[in-house]
């Protein structure tokens, strides 16, 4: 009795997971929670929920290259480097406002991602990720080198009432940093949603990613269609960077273009669920949240990272799909069992 | 008089020391029902991938239609009219069967849709379109890989395999589609290795032996043919094609 009581909630919840009006529900309350979340949190945990959302727009950037197309771009954080770069050339050497710098940071990073995804996309699998982080470790020393980017000195921002750009809002203090994300990320969950689970376009990305000369033979341009979705997900990437660089006002290159900020992005994208709205978001709060949690608790920046190491592990050998895919139900108790298992006599345990 | 709808001329496509093509020179007629057979390695789906411009023939010319389409990307011969389906048929996961038929680039004047809806009913899967596609039974596959391809409204289609795997049902099913195809205008090419679901099907086969085109005629004709007999059997001496 009580075990088909648990499976109809179970299996309601999966179908509710599946249902487009859910979804919409679901973003609305989420977007009015995080609209007041910051007049019922101290100014720490608003700045704690601030970065959480940026991770989760960062993951979610990533996950429409390497989750929905399946390209595993390994310099995705260099467009979030160049992105914080460029808003603050800018903003200091054009003296324009923020918002000048953050648009036009975006534009010079579509061309710059259409610019390396003609070679690049041409390349699959190992090649593909190898060539992309060669490129973001080029970015990185070319930045340190730089005049212009305050090579190993780093770059300071401007601060101060008007250097926004955005009426109505004076000097921009931490709510104005949170909304800015909030919007943000929002956005890009949003962008997301449509354009890779309710647009042709989505299902033609996600055709690519299954089989490339199936959908070729379809009709389908793969490579006019990977390079679109390289260029969205990097401009995102690029939104981010330079709205973080103008929050914190300080940065260096060995900051906002090291590895570990693409690394995140992915292994937030894989804890959650590649491929998928929610998984991002999943994987984006949990990894944020042990990040800073192990920090606070444990007194300690670097335990996180071998913590990190272990899920990734864990996810990987039990559940492929990510926490997405436990809440699916696509990975059960018995599938768990079934892993260990053969773990166990492949490493003759039993 | 018929005309021809697809030709190739010397189509010669090379790995290394291997020609896998050797200068095959073959026409379909606008409307017909063409068998491809030959023993394995003969070259058959190297040459659907030479036509579908997968491969780029090192020698040779592909003309459709009139129109030359050596050397053109695969995505562009299939919006030109050529469709083909692979001998494996597998969905793009994660998405319904209705939105791997609209995941098709189909010209914007159609309403896809539409369409898609039309095809659905037509090879019966419309009662699971809205189903996860990779459920699907092996034969549903087919079906929906023959879907996707008809989503393009292509003159000529070329399958590799359409029935292979498939319930004997099922593969009726199939043929009985393909025939209504055919009956509405579509040209085929079709590599199979049943004999007796190629012999129910074809007007005419053409039969690829280590890469080169040796002999084309009725199903008759080819399996009595003394060439094909020694393809098959390294010899002239047995009695017929052992498939």
């Amino acid at each position: 009795m009580g075990t088909e009581n648990d499976l109809t909630v179970r299996d309601r919840f999966q179908a509710l997971l599946g249902r487009d009006d859910a979804h919409l529900w679901l973003f609305g309350i989420g977007a009015v929670v995080l609209a007041v979340l910051p007049f019922a949190l101290s100014t720490f945990w608003t700045r704690i929920a601030l970065g959480a959302l940026m991770w989760i727009g960062l993951a979610q950037s990533w996950n429409m290259i390497g989750g929905y197309a399946g390209y595993l771009d390994f310099g995705h954080g260099a467009y979030f480097g160049v992105g914080a770069f460029v808003t603050g050339i800018v903003m200091v050497e054009l003296e324009l406002p923020f918002v000048a710098g953050l648009l036009i940071a975006g534009v010079f990073c579509a061309v710059l991602a259409y610019v390396v995804g003609v070679p690049t996309l041409r390349l699959s699998g190992a090649y593909f990720a190898i060539a992309t982080w060669a490129f973001a470790e080029a970015i990185k020393e070319l930045a340190l080198i730089l005049e212009i980017t305050g090579g190993t000195y780093g770059m300071t921002f401007p601060t101060g009432p008007g250097t926004s750009g955005i009426p109505l809002v004076g000097w921009p203090d931490e709510m104005f940093f949170y909304y800015l994300m909030m919007v943000l990320t929002l956005g890009t969950i949003a962008l997301a949603y449509f354009l890779f689970e309710h647009s042709e376009f989505g299902f033609r990305v996600k055709a690519i990613r299954d089989h490339e000369d199936a959908a070729q033979s379809l009709g389908i341009d793969a490579t006019k269609i990977k390079r679109r979705v390289y260029v969205i997900s990097c401009v995102i990437a690029a939104l981010f960077g330079g709205a973080n660089a103008y929050y914190i006002t300080f940065i260096h290159p060995n900051d906002v273009l090291a590895p570990i900020i693409t690394d995140q992005m992915i292994i937030m994208a894989l804890l959650g669920g590649l491929g998928t709205i929610g998984g991002p978001i999943i994987g984006g709060v949990l990894i944020f949240l042990l990040n800073r949690l192990s920090s606070l608790f444990l007194g300690n920046t670097t335990i996180y990272l071998p913590l990190i190491g272990l899920l990734i592990m864990v996810t990987v050998l039990f559940a492929p799909s990510g926490v997405i895919g436990i809440l699916r139900g696509e990975v059960g108790r018995e599938d768990v069992k079934q892993n260990l298992r053969e773990l166990a006599e492949k490493f003759d345990i039993l | 008089m018929s005309e021809t709808l697809l030709q190739t001329d010397g189509l010669t496509k090379r790995f290394g020391a291997l020609t896998a093509n050797d200068e095959i020179t073959l026409g379909v007629d606008r409307g017909e029902i063409r068998g491809l057979i030959g023993p394995n390695g003969s070259g058959k789906t190297t040459f659907f991938n030479s036509l579908t411009g997968f491969y780029t023939p090192d020698e040779g010319t592909v003309t459709f239609d009139g129109t030359d389409i050596t050397g053109w990307e695969s995505h562009r011969i299939a919006r030109e009219g050529v469709g083909r389906t692979f001998q494996i048929a597998a969905p793009f996961g994660n998405m319904t069967v209705r939105q791997n038929m609209l995941a098709v680039q189909t010209p914007k004047s159609v309403d896809e849709h539409e369409r898609a809806q039309e095809i659905l009913e037509f090879l019966d899967i419309d009662h699971i379109a809205d189903d996860d596609a990779s459920g699907m039974s092996g034969g549903q596959k087919k079906l929906l890989g023959l879907g996707r391809v008809l989503m393009l409204d292509p003159e000529c289609i070329l399958l590799d395999e359409p029935t292979a795997g498939v319930n004997p049902a099922l593969a009726d099913r199939i043929l009985e589609h393909l025939r209504e195809l055919n009956d509405r205008g579509t040209t085929f090419m079709i590599i199979e290795h049943d004999m007796d679901v190629l012999k129910q099907i074809v007007d005419t086969v053409s039969v690829l032996d280590q890469g080169r085109h040796i002999v084309q005629g009725t199903f008759e004709e080819v399996s009595t043919d003394d060439r094909v007999r020694e393809a098959y059997l390294g010899s002239a001496d047995d009695d017929e094609v052992p498939v």
